[in-house]
């Protein structure tokens, strides 16, 4: 599975943005192990089609990036998307073209994200698009982008349906999307309740209670990760799905007390659960506060809950770039924040979107090199199949994707260490003070897991 | 169970207060103008945002405030913008009741994107009155900032209740949203009347607003659900009167703190439209509402 063009991404260690870096011997030397671009692109192929395509005039390659602007996760995608064009001209560019990115604002709508994705395959003429927050977003999108023949990468939804029902399921028609990360709620999942035995390990924890966002995306884990602790021998005496515009939680807590629950795994995108955990810590419940919540991936949430977040856990993909998943991570999220750390805009950090977009723009550039085009009008299938051989390592992970005839098809793979484990999709937890640690899985823990200090 | 039923008592009464301050604002403009004002929840989104500016030193470095001056201050100042907004732009167009409406609407998302663009779309939080009451016996937590709200939102509309039926100044409020007309021929100053009851409804809202924020959290959305609650009280209650919303206010949170608690969250806000549809059919004119007379 060696990746013969995945190497030159070792360099991106060093992330200086100075366009003095640009070298003509670097732009040279990448386009000589390009050779097979030239040749593919001068013989016919993109260049019979696009006669500036090739003959070694300086073309662009455009980018199109779509989030939901209105969402510190959207703008955090953007600015992370903006640093990898920036990386991947300052090497050169793919195959000698400058990269050039188009963000357009979904505002989080299907309808809206139709319009601009439209634009974008229409008056851009993008060569590929990554981004899209939602699962519905993506999803209300795919048709018109698959009509274009462009490569699709979708950085931020988790939702499996997105491969199921769309790739796997009619494989010639939507073979231009790929998922980049984080690995589908199936998976997510199956992380959760390895997460739970690790907790039941740790603190003797084996009561859980599951309360989620009353939204699709949860269904997995109201009915599959029940399952799985089940099959764990753990106790699950409460799940409990919450309106999506919820905003009081004193008798969910309650609920969630008189269960006996040791800990309460919540699944919140939609919800806001910031006051829940002020109440939480206020009343001091016995009970710790896990799973997954979007809100505590802001990194200001600590300063926004006043405090109350400290012992709160959420996953999130790059970890917040507080532990090394890959040699990447760490210099990548430093990178970021000495550019946007003190901006007036939130997040001060990529968070996950961030992490997996920047992923996405290097993923499309190796591909495109090792496809030898980005003309993806004629040459779709060269370019799915260079994107099937990725193996990248990233700053979220290393990138993988399933291949056609699986289940999963063209979806990230989960990465598992020896005893079946998935390691790429961390747990982080706040701590006093507004320090972030990532507390699982082993391998990437930068402190163990701390119960509350009011639990006995 | 007997803890569920103590437990929705509780919370019922604690949260349906705040609504019924909230509701009041909204139908004594009403009542008195003949303005659906669907600004009322950006006035109340400007409590939660007024107050969170004077007390943390996270947004004005400057300014932090003790909360005992700043929940005064915050009042004063979202009934100030009420009022602006009345005298700037609401008096110029009232007469017209469609535009009034739509360019109540647009002053409620301008506010919102106004939000957005200062504060980001991050939620805040802050403690209005740190602690908790453990109530063991009916194994809940009550949250101190649940019985100031309480405690201030009946305070509140004791003042308002003495106001109305006490001062002149008031009892002309009452008298104009009874008849505009008999109120002039009276010789209430109807225009002023107006301007004061947007004062009154602002500084309502803006009690509510710092509650709700300092129970939840100052967000740009945060007044979509109270402003749609608010619709439901008044037209339960009677568009109109005070004391209809107070009790519109009491069945709608109780209905949805037990639909919560027995039926589940998920669904808590259902009774109340049910409730909403019903009154509409039965009894159109709300509990304590008079029916429309043609002048």
């Amino acid at each position: 599975m060696a990746d013969p063009t995945s190497t030159p991404s070792d360099r991106s260690t060093a992330y200086t943005n100075g366009i003095g870096r640009r070298s003509f011997i670097r732009a040279a030397g990448a386009s000589a192990a390009l050779g097979l671009f030239a040749g593919c692109s001068g013989d016919g192929g993109g260049g019979g089609e696009n006669p500036d395509r090739g003959g070694g005039i300086s073309e662009t390659v455009t980018i199109g990036h779509l989030a939901p602007l209105n969402n510190p996760l959207g703008i955090g995608s953007k600015r992370s998307a903006e640093m990898a064009v920036a990386e991947i001209n300052d090497d050169g560019g793919i195959a000698d073209q400058t990269v050039e990115l188009v963000t357009k604002d979904t505002r989080a709508s299907p309808s809206e994200a139709r319009t601009v994705a439209g634009e974008l395959v229409r008056q851009e003429e993008v060569d590929a698009i990554v981004g899209t927050f939602s699962s519905e977003v993506t999803q209300s999108i795919m048709d018109l982008v698959s009509e274009f023949n462009t490569p699709f990468l979708v950085t931020g939804s988790a939702a499996p349906s997105t491969v199921t029902e769309f790739v796997a399921s009619d494989y010639e028609r939507y073979k231009n999307t790929f998922r980049v990360g984080p690995v589908n709620s199936h998976f997510q999942a199956e992380v959760i309740s390895q997460y739970a035995s690790h907790l039941s390990d740790r603190h003797g924890w084996n009561t859980f209670a599951v309360v989620a966002d009353d939204a699709e995306w949860t269904t997995v884990f109201r009915n599959r990760l029940v399952d799985l602790l089940r099959e764990a021998d753990l106790d699950v005496p409460m799940v409990n799905g919450l309106a999506t515009d919820t905003t009081s939680f004193g008798s969910v807590l309650d609920d969630v007390d008189e269960v006996g629950a040791d800990a309460m795994f919540r699944f919140f995108a939609h919800i806001n659960g910031g006051p829940m955990a002020a109440r939480w810590a206020e009343g001091e419940y016995e009970f710790g506060i896990e799973g997954v919540h979007v809100a505590s991936m802001l990194p200001a949430y600590y300063q926004l809950t006043e405090g109350a977040a400290a012992y709160e856990t959420t996953t999130q993909s790059g970890a917040a770039g507080v532990t090394d998943i890959t040699s990447k991570t760490v210099p990548f999220t430093e990178s970021y924040m000495e550019k946007y750390g003190d901006a007036d805009d939130p997040p001060s950090k990529p968070m996950y979107m961030g992490f997996v977009t920047y992923d996405a723009i290097h993923v499309f550039k190796n591909a495109a090199e090792r496809a030898g085009t980005v003309d993806q009008e004629n040459n779709l299938d060269t370019i799915v199949d260079a994107l099937l051989q990725t193996d990248f390592t990233g700053a979220a992970g290393q990138v993988q994707f399933y291949g056609a005839d699986e289940t999963y098809a063209h979806d990230l793979r989960e990465k598992r260490d020896s005893d079946g484990i998935i390691t790429n999709y961390p747990l982080t937890q706040w701590r006093e003070g507004g320090s972030l640690e990532c507390v699982y899985p082993e391998g990437l823990r930068t402190a163990e897991h701390a119960a509350p200090p009011w639990m006995g | 169970m007997l803890g569920d039923i103590a437990s929705v008592i509780v919370d019922g009464a604690l949260i349906s207060a705040v609504y019924a301050l909230i509701a009041i604002g909204f139908t004594m403009v009403f009542g008195v103008g003949g303005v659906l004002n669907l600004a009322h929840g950006a006035l109340i989104m400007a409590g939660a945002y007024t107050y969170l500016s004077l007390v943390s030193d996270s947004i004005l470095a400057s300014v932090t405030l003790h909360p005992i001056v700043a929940f005064p201050l915050t009042i004063v100042i979202v009934g100030l913008i009420s009022y602006g907004l009345y005298v700037v732009l609401v008096r110029t167009i009232e007469e017209n009741v469609v535009i009034t409406f739509l360019a109540t609407i647009v002053v409620a998302i301008a506010f919102t994107e106004l939000v957005t663009l200062v504060f980001h779309a991050q939620p805040y939080q802050y403690s209005v009155v740190p602690g908790v009451l453990q109530v063991q016996a009916l194994g809940t937590r009550i949250l101190y900032v649940e019985l100031a709200a309480f405690v201030a939102s009946w305070g509140a509309m004791g003042l308002l209740w003495y106001y109305v039926t006490k001062t002149d100044s008031g009892r002309s409020i009452r008298a104009t949203s009874m008849s505009e007309r008999g109120a002039m021929l009276t010789g209430v100053d109807v225009s002023g009347v107006r301007a004061r009851t947007w004062l009154v409804a602002g500084g309502l809202a803006g009690i509510a607003g710092v509650f709700l924020g300092g129970i939840g959290a100052a967000e740009p959305t945060m007044w979509l659900e109270p402003l749609a609650l608010a619709f439901i009280i008044v037209v339960v209650g009677g568009i109109g009167s005070i004391k209809g919303s107070v009790a519109a206010a009491y069945i709608v949170g109780y209905l949805q703190t037990a639909t919560g608690q027995f039926l589940g969250q998920s669904v808590r806000g259902i009774m109340s439209l049910v409730v909403l549809v019903v009154v509409l059919l039965v009894l159109p004119q709300g509990l304590y509402g008079t029916e429309f007379v043609h002048e």
